[in-house]
């Protein structure tokens, strides 16, 4: 027993010693356990950003130190891990997260404690208020990205007509299938009907059957799934002969929809962040695709690995301009941020009264395995979180 | 005698829950909360597991619904406008204080215990495992469905943050004193027959059924109870919280310090809480002299599997065996009145 | 499409989904018999499977060999975790067993994670392997995975009865089945039986893994525990230990699985599914021990 005090209290020694000099933003993401399949690109983002301001010359003269736990996707180790970053790494900001129960088992620790709180991939819109001062997204709402999905579908794809499918095991998929139904229904849209499936399932055989006999056939289905699971639904719909479009939000935006799906992946369309495409993104996409693949020598795996990496920029500028790693000063700040350019679109708080960004959403279509921007939207209508 | 060691136990746990978050840090008071919340759940999952050979697999489940009982119960009546619209309305217009909702979370585990218990706690072995697996697959779907108790996938949040050291060490030490009351007494001697040899019970008169339901609905009242603790503790959970990560916690807690022992329960748990915690910051990566170590996270996890299967290897019984300290057993207990573990285990390694 | 269409196009669904649960569940009883083993682990056997195929592939091999790269690997997993981990306990109470499968789950799907990355991947598969059969103008489809695993399956299962009725050990796995101690007493090696059954048992997750990563598309750390519950599911209403009783429990979950989720929306039950399937579970536990098959069990006191 005696031992393991040592243990933990030299280690707390050590962080304590390093504190001179550089300023410390927790880097807090599940990198084990079920949602470490999305946090860990996101994680490899703020590594990667980390380096890249340092090597720039850091913020305010200071390098920037991230402070990495495991959260475990477990809410007992994150509560945890988030009072050893406050009270012994003395963190000014945290950055972290792809889902609302880890956020929100950190969150209310972070607002006690009066340190910012950007989260980069937890996209629910109803944080901040459940949350507090401290919360922010640096993602757009999921309520945002589904109106803009609806317009899309109804206006430019002429879908008068859907079906919904969503996952009912996550929040994130629940939500966007909830606010799409609302969205679309406001719109004028005819919903035919919805079905739901259960993340890790990987055999969709029966929903697709059972769209396919459907009466009337939709002209577009909308369909809320997880990064992992999206390659896998697109290729089951698209076998079994539904060749409807494909229409969903920003769990699409990984590899494996063009890698598993394959032409089959064509007709897809989905609302995005930026379209992640080396040769046709943005110069900050450019910029970020080829680092990530020069550090870790691989694509980013999803959307998450450049909010996380968003997510890092927006704290640095937020920090640049409080003046000092203050964490009052820096929640100050990030709430005068205003037309911050970064990889995932155009971040502003400033003037809104909203800490979630208002940004635009990007519409994605697959074609001949080539992503292609479809269109950017701001939707005429928003679901309310 | 005994009196006075409770006494003196009782007033170190006092001393501690009031002045712990006044002279700790609050990494620290989180750490002994988590711990005190696994000790309520592990030695009363001990008790099902432990005493009667039940060997069930099902409660984080009871922890699932302690925890959205009380959760719905205690939410302020704005919030659950907010967060739960579709409330009946018997449940839409009441708060409760803390207490009778954990009592409440408790109690309405334990019934679930006696209904589903009748017919489970029948069968033996394997089966009672897989059944009660089933059991914690079922309340998974049921909370994922039921949205408009507890939101479905999504986080369910607001809740009171009641839980302090001071609630979690009164309800540790109360779980600790009924079960000890309980597992040294005649009904103990006849749980512990009905799991060492169910037919010389029988033979002697003893009603199995009734034995192992009482342990099974205990087990669940105080799951509940703990799930209530844990879910005021942690303010926002969903149905992943209470799934399968949460039963092989459990397990490996149980198993270290000793199914069939109340004080093993306690030292499985705070050895598993420290060395999760200890691991948990070695994995970071660290450096010795000019040796770099580099974060290796997962390796927590992979050396905790271990130490599992070391010990169901060599030491199955798990470190305390069924020994206990006095001060649990009241003296009440005869020697030899172990599991039969150590024979089987001997007698069948080929 | 007509009823008759719909029938038939959820009944294909339905054996293509049975008969992978049908693999996986024969394993699980092979096991089960023999050492009253209820084996967690059995499922990240298929994830080992699957990913000893990508690399395979990856490393240059085509798609069938590695396939059989694959199945020999997860063979010889299943022999390293038997050595390993379940010969100490062997003779232990069942419960010892089972939770020393629960601590090898843990270790070797964190392992994976640890070595692979949580996140899934891309499964690559030759172009055959989807090649799509159409009837009635599409209303009607299935591909070469859906035949292949029905197929597959339906060989692997005829090979096993030869295996246990023809092969001196398969002879000898029957007789430890019966009784292991009495099958040590009368000079039979009991340690080779049970090494063959895991290498059997192992190689059929194996191909169950690479045909799951086949319909799926994708390979991930986790993959195995999601057909491990269901195949617990089918091991038990067909009759737990029981083979003919495994291959049964997993057509007919599959079945009913299907049949769930094809009702009509308004029946509100395919939310529902892994509950009432549990519950069947259970229900056959209560009701009828030895499962479909009617295997003889000691479920009860």
């Amino acid at each position: 027993m005696k031992k393991l005090g040592v243990v933990l209290g030299s280690l707390v020694l050590v962080s304590l010693g390093l504190a001179q000099g550089t300023i410390k933003i927790g880097n807090a993401y599940n990198q084990t356990g079920s949602m470490s399949s999305l946090d860990v690109p996101a994680s490899n983002g703020a590594k990667l950003a980390v380096k890249e301001i340092n090597a720039a010359g850091g913020v305010l003269g200071m390098k920037l130190e991230l402070v990495s736990y495991d959260g475990k996707t477990d809410p007992a180790t994150i509560t945890n891990m988030a009072t050893q970053m406050i009270n012994s790494d003395k963190v000014v900001a945290i950055a972290g997260f792809t889902d609302s129960d880890s956020a929100l088992a950190l969150g209310p620790i972070a607002q006690k404690a009066g340190i910012p709180f950007v989260t980069a991939g937890a996209t629910s819109p109803q944080l901040p208020e459940q949350i507090g001062s401290e919360m922010f997204l640096a993602c757009f709402g999921d309520n945002v990205q589904a109106a803009v999905g609806a317009e899309f579908v109804y206006k430019n794809l002429k879908g008068k007509t859907a079906y919904l499918v969503w996952d009912k095991s996550t929040e994130y998929t629940t939500l966007l299938g909830k606010y799409f139904k609302d969205a679309y229904a406001k719109l004028g849209g005819k919903l035919l009907g919805e079905e739901t499936y259960k993340s890790g399932d990987k055999n969709f055989s029966a929903q697709i059957t059972k769209i396919k006999a459907l009466p009337q056939k939709p002209d577009v289905l909308y369909i809320a799934a997880m990064p992992d699971d999206i390659g896998t639904v697109v290729k089951q719909f698209r076998q079994a002969g539904l060749t409807q479009p494909i229409v969903g939000g920003d769990g699409y935006d990984t590899p494996l929809l063009v890698e598993v799906g394959g032409k089959a992946a064509d007709n897809v369309y989905f609302t995005t962040h930026a379209l992640m495409d080396a040769q046709k993104g943005t110069p900050e996409v450019k910029k970020f695709i080829a680092a990530y693949k020069k550090e870790y020598g691989k694509d980013p795996e999803n959307a998450f690995a450049a909010l996380g990496y968003d997510t890092i920029y927006l704290l640095a500028d937020a920090i640049k301009r409080a003046g000092a790693p203050d964490p009052a000063k820096i929640t100050a700040a990030l709430m005068q941020t205003k037309g911050l350019k970064t990889v995932t679109g155009s971040i502003t708080f400033a003037g809104t009264g909203s800490r979630v960004p208002q940004k635009a959403v990007t519409v994605v279509a697959v074609k001949d395995l080539k992503l292609n921007l479809a269109a950017t939207l701001a939707p005429s209508y928003i679901p309310k979180p | 005698m005994k009196y006075a060691r409770l006494v003196v136990a009782l007033a170190l746990i006092g001393l501690l829950a009031g002045l712990g978050p006044h002279v700790l840090p609050e990494y620290w008071v989180r750490v002994l909360i988590v711990l005190g919340i696994n000790i309520i759940l592990v030695s009363s999952l001990g008790l099902s597991n432990g005493f009667t050979g039940v060997f069930s697999l099902g409660h984080p489940g009871f922890v699932a619904l302690g925890a959205y009982v009380s959760g719905i119960l205690t939410l302020e009546l704005t919030k659950k406008g907010a967060y739960l619209p579709d409330l009946p309305g018997f449940l839409a217009g009441v708060q409760l204080p803390f207490l009778p909702a954990t009592l409440i979370a408790g109690v309405f585990c334990a019934l679930v215990a006696v209904v589903i218990g009748i017919p489970l706690m029948r069968l033996s072995g394997n089966y009672v495992s897989v059944a009660t697996l089933g059991f914690l697959v079922i309340v998974n779907v049921v909370l994922v469905n039921a949205e408009q108790f507890t939101r479905g996938s999504r986080t369910f949040t607001g809740i009171p943050p009641y839980t302090d050291l001071g609630w979690v060490a009164g309800w540790a030490v109360v779980t600790l004193l009924v079960l000890s009351r309980v597992a040294y007494s005649p009904l103990g001697r006849a749980m512990r027959a009905t799991r060492d040899d169910p037919i010389a019970a029988q033979a002697v008169g003893i009603h199995i059924l009734p034995a192992r339901l009482m342990a099974f609905a205990l087990g669940a009242f105080f799951a509940g109870v703990g799930g209530a603790l844990y879910g005021h503790y942690l303010v926002s959970f969903s149905p992943a919280t209470f799934y399968v990560a949460m039963l092989v916690q459990q397990l490996t807690m149980l198993v270290l310090g000793g199914q069939a022992s109340l004080t093993g329960a306690v030292v499985g748990v705070s050895a598993i809480t420290l060395l999760s915690e200890v691991l948990r910051n070695l994995e970071r990566g660290f450096s010795l002299g000019s040796l770099q170590v580099p974060a290796v996270f997962g390796a927590s996890q992979i050396a905790l599997g271990f130490i599992f299967i070391l010990v169901m290897v060599y030491r199955p019984q798990g470190l305390l065996g069924d020994r206990e300290l006095p001060l649990v057993t009241g003296g009440r207990v005869a020697k030899g009145a172990g599991p039969v573990y150590k024979d089987t285990v001997g007698g069948g390694r080929t | 499409m007509s009823d008759l269409e719909y029938v038939l196009q959820q009944l294909i669904n339905a054996l293509s989904i049975g008969s992978l649960y049908a693999l996986v569940a024969v394993g699980l009883s092979i096991i089960f018999s023999l050492l009253r083993l209820t084996n967690f682990a059995h499922g990240d056997m298929m994830m080992v499977g699957a990913f000893a195929t990508l690399f395979a592939q990856l490393a240059g091999l085509g798609f069938l060999p590695a396939v059989g790269v694959g199945i020999l690997v997860s063979a010889l997993a299943g022999v390293i975790i038997e050595r390993v981990a379940y010969r100490p306990v062997r003779g232990a109470p069942d419960v010892t067993m089972l939770l020393t499968s629960v601590a090898l789950t843990y270790i070797l799907e964190n392992l994976g994670i640890l070595l692979f990355s949580s996140s899934p991947r891309n499964f690559p598969l030759p172009d055959w392997m989807n090649h799509l059969y159409s009837f009635a103008d599409g209303r009607i489809t299935f591909n070469n995975i859906n035949l292949l695993t029905l197929g597959v399956t339906l060989l692997a299962l005829l090979f096993l009865n030869w295996f246990v009725r023809r092969t001196q050990v398969g002879l000898g796995m029957r007789a430890a089945a019966e009784d292991l101690t009495a099958a040590h007493l009368v000079g039979l090696d009991v340690n080779r039986v049970i090494v063959v059954a895991f290498v059997l048992a192992s190689a059929f997750a194996g191909v169950a893994g690479v045909l799951w990563a086949a319909q799926a598309g994708v390979v991930e750390p986790q993959m195995g525990f999601t057909p491990l519950l269901k195949a617990f599911v089918a091991a038990i209403i067909g009759g737990f230990g029981s083979i003919p009783g495994a291959i049964v429990g997993g057509f007919v979950l599959g079945a009913l699985e299907v049949l769930i989720q094809s009702l009509p929306g308004d029946w509100g039950l395919s939310p529902y599914r892994d509950a009432l399937v549990f519950a069947l579970l259970i229900a056959f536990l209560l009701f009828r021990p030895g499962g479909i098959l009617g295997v003889r069990q000691e479920v009860k006191l």
